[in-house]
């Protein structure tokens, strides 16, 4: 674990060393008094929520990869009922840890807080997560979820349950785009080097596959649509590239972190070793 | 010296203008016929290669980089003319 | 002495910051998967492609090509006039480079209006669908080019700001801008 030494003045108490001895002398203590505990504690939930989503959507739920909007009513029935179990385990599992994107949110904000801009970056951040999480996750359960629960509907409703809850998910990208661009120009015209500025542009590839999925609402089928190669396959692989990108950057954020308001310190290099 | 640079800048804009035009004549050259043409294709996609390096090179620049970008930028002209060209033969042979 | 160290110090920078290069790279990456499947789609059912195609003016697209490589000069220009210090004729350079991309903009939507009007939409058949999605994803980028420009502007009215290399910065987007389209350009209108 880093073992910042926080000057004496810069708010935390006295005792800002780690003690030296057994391991489990030093967790308990930077549980207790490390000054980053909370940061950590956020950037590991960021870390579980993601470990968590993806195997209950894709192979609990079995929701995503998405099916074809094309299908006939008839197979968008057999869709459900093939995951009348999986979809309310899967996706109610979901909906329950879907607070923890609170924290992930707040992490991302608190980056925005610790660099040289305004504060409205961080709270219109903030703002806009929050509200995309209804329809960028909450009313892809809720609908999947009813969809399965009363299997003898009318499959005519079950199809607007289907499309409703793919579009709903596919579709209102705009907001994601919106709070991408925030972080971008927040990492832009940061003057602490709280990031580097190539995450910064990394973030606007990441927003411009949020246009690139907006088609989705004309098209039922090629590569447009919701479940398109360039659509979906295409966008997740940025996707994913991004994900991993900007967890990884979080966790090197909070290993800088000094609490100060000035520049951050890069992390000290390790010595030369062979090799 | 701005001039000097200003001329070789002019220069590189009428090359690659020149390789513009070219695709007229050669959408001439096959004008009226309705049919697939992988030799079209391939030197059309060959000539847009080329000029995208004279971009590189040129206008942004990479003549005077570090070995690194040069190379990179080389590599990234490959692999997008590797990509393209591997699309369209697999299209090509599935079609 | 301070020729064998002129050469040296010439001899290598990277234009910008090397941030913008890697997203360069990316982005192009991310184009190329998406030419790569127009191509191949292509080349499945060139029929359907090449009718589609036959609804293009080919004289626009031209036109709009040389427009925009005009812009990568002056753009190339500036920076050039910038490094030795002449602000206002990169200046001038600036707004050149802004001209030159209202004039294709200007172009793009009226070929987009052209078509529509003809009934040949997003949704109309595959190759249109292709059609508008990589010239529209290109006019995204040209719309940030312009914000980009505006720092351009920015940085050389002043001279308290004037950094070398965010004006190289912002041209080496610029030029992107430009090379996606040659590419663009050269796979819808021209390739058989």
């Amino acid at each position: 674990m880093s073992t910042v030494v926080t000057p004496p003045e810069s708010g935390s108490n006295a005792e800002a060393t780690p003690p030296s001895g057994p391991t489990h002398r030093r967790i308990a203590w930077h549980l207790r008094h490390g000054p980053k505990r909370e940061l950590w504690l956020a950037w590991s939930t960021l870390v579980v929520f993601y470990n968590l989503f993806f195997p209950m959507v894709f192979v609990v739920a079995q929701v995503q990869p998405p099916p074809a909007p094309a299908w006939d009513l008839a197979t968008q029935v057999h869709y459900f009922h093939e995951r009348h179990l999986g979809i309310p385990i899967g996706l109610g599992f979901i909906f329950a840890i879907t607070g923890m994107t609170a924290v992930n949110n707040a992490l991302i904000a608190y980056s925005m807080r610790r660099m040289s801009i305004s504060r409205a970056f961080g709270y219109s951040y903030l703002l806009i997560y929050s509200l995309s999480a209804l329809p960028g996750l909450l009313l892809l359960c809720i609908a999947l979820i009813v969809a399965t629960l009363r299997p003898e509907r009318d499959p005519k409703v079950l199809g607007w349950l289907y499309d409703f809850a793919f579009l709903s998910f596919d579709g209102t990208m705009g907001v994601f785009l919106i709070g991408s661009l925030i972080w971008m120009v927040a990492i832009l015209i940061d003057k602490n080097r709280v990031f580097p500025k190539w995450f910064g542009y990394l973030n606007l590839c990441n927003a411009l596959t949020e246009v690139v999925v907006a088609p989705c609402w004309i098209f039922g089928r090629g590569v447009l649509a919701w479940n398109g190669q360039i659509a979906w396959w295409l966008d997740m692989v940025v996707f994913g590239v991004y994900q991993v990108t900007f967890i990884v950057m979080l966790f090197q954020m909070i290993r800088r972190e000094d609490f100060g308001t000035g520049p951050m310190p890069d992390l000290p290099r390790k010595r030369a070793t062979a090799s | 010296m701005p001039l000097k640079f200003n001329k070789r800048l002019l220069v590189v804009w009428v090359v690659l203008a020149s390789f513009t035009l070219a695709y007229l004549w050669i959408d001439h050259s096959v004008d009226g016929s309705l049919r697939p043409n992988a030799v079209v294709t391939s030197s059309v996609i060959v000539i847009a290669l080329i000029k995208v390096r004279i971009i590189f090179r040129e206008f942004m620049e990479v003549r005077q980089a570090p070995a690194l970008l040069c190379r990179l930028t080389d590599a990234w002209v490959v692999l997008i003319g590797v990509g393209l060209f591997s699309c369209y033969i697999v299209g090509l042979t599935l079609g | 002495m301070t020729d064998l160290t002129d050469k040296n110090k010439r001899a290598t920078f990277v234009p910008g910051q090397p941030d913008m290069w890697a997203f360069v790279l990316f982005e192009t990456l991310v184009f190329t998967a998406y030419f790569g499947f127009y191509l191949f789609y292509r080349a499945k059912s060139p029929e359907l492609f090449l009718h589609g195609q036959a609804q293009l003016d080919l004289r626009i697209g031209v036109f709009n090509t040389l427009v925009l490589l005009l812009s990568s000069w002056s753009v190339a220009r500036c920076v050039q006039s910038a490094r030795v210090g002449a602000f206002r004729a990169a200046l001038r350079d600036v707004y050149i480079t802004a001209a030159c991309a209202a004039i294709f903009l200007f172009f793009k939507v009226f070929e987009w209006a052209r078509l529509v009007r003809n009934g040949n939409g997003i949704d109309s058949s595959d190759f249109f669908t292709y059609y508008f999605f990589l010239t529209g994803i290109h006019f995204v980028h040209l719309l940030i080019g312009f914000v980009v420009l505006g720092v351009v502007v920015y940085q050389l009215r002043s001279a308290a700001r004037r950094s070398q290399e965010l004006v190289e910065t912002c041209a080496t987007y610029w030029h992107t801008v430009d090379f996606l389209w040659v590419l663009i350009f050269a796979l819808l209108y021209v390739v058989r």
